[in-house]
């Protein structure tokens, strides 16, 4: 009886084997048909209503923008033709002929102004004004010149203007007007390489090929139709999950792939681990406001104090590049003449004696879940020095907004802390952490060189006098140390060995236009 | 129960949501985190637009405005705009309800099938390796985490033998027009038996991560039930009467034994809407406790006050029926 009984919970579950349930197993797929298996969902799939980088992964399928981004994250451009500088606020894109929406309604320069327009009209979405309107800076006018001209008259020079543009999709206007802003949300017109065929909220988003695809950017080959029918992106937030789809053949591509999977993927025999430098940029804030931050001597120490190289190693599995300041080495602006903060314990050590911080003195830092390790091993090596340094855990919801504001992180010492820097340029990161009173600025550095130089930079259109601007605006920030810079953590994705053509790119866009299935 | 007593009930219903309403209202709105702030995380914006955007979701208005804005609106059955989706979240719990609800219930229908007779069996046999094994058994269940054991199933049941799919609710090419929203039904209702098994496959491992541990806690509240009833006079009268021994466990014994298990069925099928949280997200199903998690992090207060009002009201009819089943079942209990 009791046999019965056991053997009829292990018949359960294996039941499936017994009655045949079928499984959506990779012979079952259509043959020319590549899936993602995606960290999150869209959040919607109208591309003026997000700032949601996985939202706009996904979009980027379905809708071209003015300019793209070639894997190696140059800007070129894509629906636009050519595109000429005027002056330093004044930009005219001359516009590609023969595009076609997927409903079949050519694309024109007035769509051009419209989605420009939307984007950055107060209240052009229904009575909603995009949340995307920062993104485009003072970009004040979009002017029709002629039927493939328009221009773009900034309020004042704005050097990050074009790096920016890739971020943008063109929707068509009589979509918009048919469907209205709610059914934006929902329905797509892109001009992308995909049309959407179903959003399963919460679960998939099917596309299939654009036949009538005008091929893309001539500047990222090869230009022409996607190379397989379908794309799907399917959502699996978990990491094992996601694994686990990879392995087991279910999808192709997945994102986000945790340093503790690598050795997995890497002995798998149909899947291979992919990674590029990714673009956030992790340090340690420490309060500039408050003792013993407040000396110089001890942010150095601090810098001193850390061997960044065994954190890489041991605790991210070799998955980062070392920092010695802010900036990405894949940034036009990189400074690789920074001095480096060498592993030296026994300098660590006199600096923290000559700035009169007793041994023993206790420091905490802050942090959050998603990189408790990393704190606790920077808390242990920095405690090496003879000080009692320990970790916090927070929410991020709760401690960002805390180190954000002056007043509230006035009792705070140190937050571990990371900046997103998609577009590679320095006014996306150096500006918000560094200048006085930025919006990310945590550790509340305030350097009136450093500041004139950020604002320079922001309008100077010659980009290698910017270079020059921003390369001397990090030395400083270098020397003053108001961070513990750490490193650039490498974007890690398992990719099926069944297809080709695509490799990962900074900006952690997933673009499935060059895929090809060749297993 | 009489139908005043069915009445007063009913009559409780709004009491209790708007108590729910307004204690969901201060504590996600009091915990600390800018739905703005975690939007805009490191993205390009001044502060003009963060408060432009805080004004467009109507997070500048004080807080008693915004209860009562909210309390009037969601009388009407408005609950306002997911700060996210950006659309009504309405909408939005619509659309990931009954992929909860159809994965509860096959949860619940397991529950019951490994319950029930393991409850018996090891009631029958009271002391015997075999109760004592269940017992173990049933307390290494109430013990499991789910997330463990969904990605314990995947690896073996997915990745090993190939036998299920990791996740989702259903192929891209089984698909079948909406009716009901759930599958398994709207499969069967388009005449499509592959693509009910299909459903079905998908279905079976976050149903089993999810309805076991629920077995684990009801097999053992109907093995204690099953172990007093198996004592009263009336069973032992019936077995002297001669009836047949499955017919007295199953019918006479078993009957009353589930009294109590109908409180804990319904207290559990409330954990499972809410347990089906975790299994969601291993599995990639496309429900409404993973976006109500989401929401949490992300402080999209609309919807959590929504989901939340919504599971309570689910929670109090769950506890009604139980009522009205218990009723049902002893007539000695007058409600």
């Amino acid at each position: 009886m009791s046999f019965t009984r056991r053997g009829a919970l292990l018949g359960a579950l294996a039941a499936p084997a017994v009655i045949g349930l079928p499984r959506a197993a990779p012979a079952q797929r259509a043959a020319r048909e590549v899936r993602v298996g995606f960290t999150q969902d869209a959040l919607t799939l109208d591309p003026a209503n997000h700032r949601n980088r996985e939202t706009q992964t996904v979009i980027r399928n379905i809708y071209d923008g003015l300019m793209a981004r070639s894997p190696d994250m140059q800007v070129v451009p894509e629906i636009a033709e050519s595109m000429r500088v005027v002056d330093a606020a004044t930009y005219e894109f001359r516009i590609r002929q023969g595009i076609r929406f997927h409903s079949g309604d050519p694309l024109t320069v007035e769509d051009v102004k419209f989605s420009l327009d939307r984007l950055t009209r107060p209240n052009a979405m229904g009575g909603q004004t995009s949340p995307r309107r920062d993104l485009l800076g003072p970009l004040e006018e979009t002017s029709i010149l002629d039927e493939r001209t328009v221009r773009l008259r900034l309020s004042q020079p704005w050097a990050p203007m074009v790096g920016i543009l890739p971020a943008q999709e063109i929707v068509n206007r009589r979509h918009v007007a048919r469907v209205g802003q709610d059914g934006m949300q929902t329905r797509t017109d892109g001009c992308g390489p995909f049309r959407l065929v179903d959003w399963r909220r919460g679960e998939a988003v099917i596309m299939e090929r654009f036949a009538d695809y005008y091929g893309g950017s001539p500047e990222i080959p090869p230009a022409g139709p996607a190379q397989v029918d379908r794309v799907i992106f399917r959502v699996l937030p978990e990491n094992a999950t996601r694994i686990a789809a990879l392995l087991a053949g279910e999808v192709d591509i997945v994102n986000d792939l945790p340093p503790s999977a690598l050795r997995q993927v890497e002995a798998s025999r149909n899947a291979q681990v992919m990674r590029v430098n990714g673009t956030r940029s992790f340090f340690v804030s420490m309060n500039v406001a408050k003792p013993p931050f407040t000396d110089v001597r001890v942010r150095r120490a601090l810098n001193h104090a850390l061997d960044k190289a065994a954190i890489i190693s041991r605790v991210l599995g070799g998955t980062a590049t070392p920092l010695r300041g802010v900036m990405s080495p894949d940034s036009f602006a990189f400074n690789p003449d920074l001095p480096e903060y060498r592993l030296d314990l026994d300098r660590a050590r006199a600096l923290l004696a000559e700035a009169g911080v007793p041994q023993g003195f206790e420091m905490v830092i802050d942090t959050t879940g998603a990189t408790r390790e990393v704190a606790e091993a920077i808390a242990a090596l920095l405690s090496r020095t003879g000080l009692r340094v320990r970790t916090q855990m927070w929410e991020g919801a709760v401690i960002n907004p805390t180190w954000m504001n002056a007043e509230r992180r006035r009792e705070r010492d140190m937050y571990l802390s990371s900046w997103g820097n998609a577009s590679l340029d320095p006014s996306d990161i150096m500006l918000p952490t560094l200048r006085t009173g930025g919006r990310g600025n945590s550790s509340g550095f305030s350097n009136a060189e450093v500041d004139r130089l950020l604002d320079a930079a922001e309008v100077e259109p010659d980009q290698a006098r910017r270079r020059e601007m921003y390369q001397r605006a990090q030395r400083i920030v270098s020397e003053e140390a108001p961070w513990i810079f750490l490193w650039l953590p490498q974007d890690l994705y398992g990719v099926s060995r069944r297809i080709e053509g695509w490799r990962p790119q900074a900006d952690s866009r997933i673009n499935l236009h060059r895929v090809r299935i060749v297993g | 129960m009489s139908f005043p007593r069915v009445l007063e009930r009913l009559v409780q219903l709004p009491v209790v949501l708007f108590g729910v309403s307004l204690v969901v209202f201060l504590m996600i709105t009091l915990t600390p985190g800018d739905p703005v702030e975690i939007m805009l995380a490191d993205q390009r914006a001044t502060e003009e637009q963060a408060a432009m955007l805080r004004a467009d979701l109507g997070l500048d208005r004080p807080l008693v405005e915004r209860y009562l804005v909210f309390l009037g609106n969601a009388v009407t059955g408005d609950f306002g705009l997911s700060f996210f989706h950006r659309r009504p979240v309405i909408e939005v719990i619509a659309e990931r309800l009954p992929a909860t609800i159809e994965l509860t219930l096959v949860a619940l229908l397991i529950a019951l099938l490994v319950a029930v007779p393991l409850g018996v069996a090891a009631a029958v046999r009271r002391d015997s390796w075999l109760d004592r094994g269940l017992s173990a058994l049933s307390l290494f269940g109430v013990s499991l985490p789910g997330f463990w054991f969904g990605i314990l199933l995947i690896l073996l049941f997915a990745v090993q033998l190939g036998l299920l799919p990791v996740g989702g609710r259903i192929p891209f090419d089984a698909e079948v027009p909406r009716l009901t929203g759930f599958l398994l039904l709207d499969t069967l209702a388009a005449g499509r038996p592959d693509a009910f098994l299909r459903a079905l496959s998908h279905l079976l491992l976050p149903a089993v991560t999810l309805g076991l541990p629920a077995a684990a806690l009801l097999a053992r509240v109907i093995r204690s039930s099953m172990v007093e009833v198996l004592a009263a006079d009336y069973v032992l009268f019936a077995e002297a009467k001669g009836l047949p021994r499955r017919r007295v466990l199953y019918v006479h014994a078993l009957k009353n034994a589930l009294i109590p298990a109908v409180t804990v069925l319904a207290i559990e099928m409330g954990q499972l809407l809410g347990g089906s949280m975790i299994v969601e997200t291993v599995f990639g199903w496309p429900g409404l406790g993973r976006v109500v998690v989401e929401s949490i992090f992300a402080r999209n207060y609309p919807l959590v006050q929504a989901a939340v009002l919504l599971y309570a009201v689910i929670y109090v009819l769950l506890n009604f029926c139980a009522d009205l089943l218990y009723a049902a079942l002893n007539p000695k209990v007058r409600l």
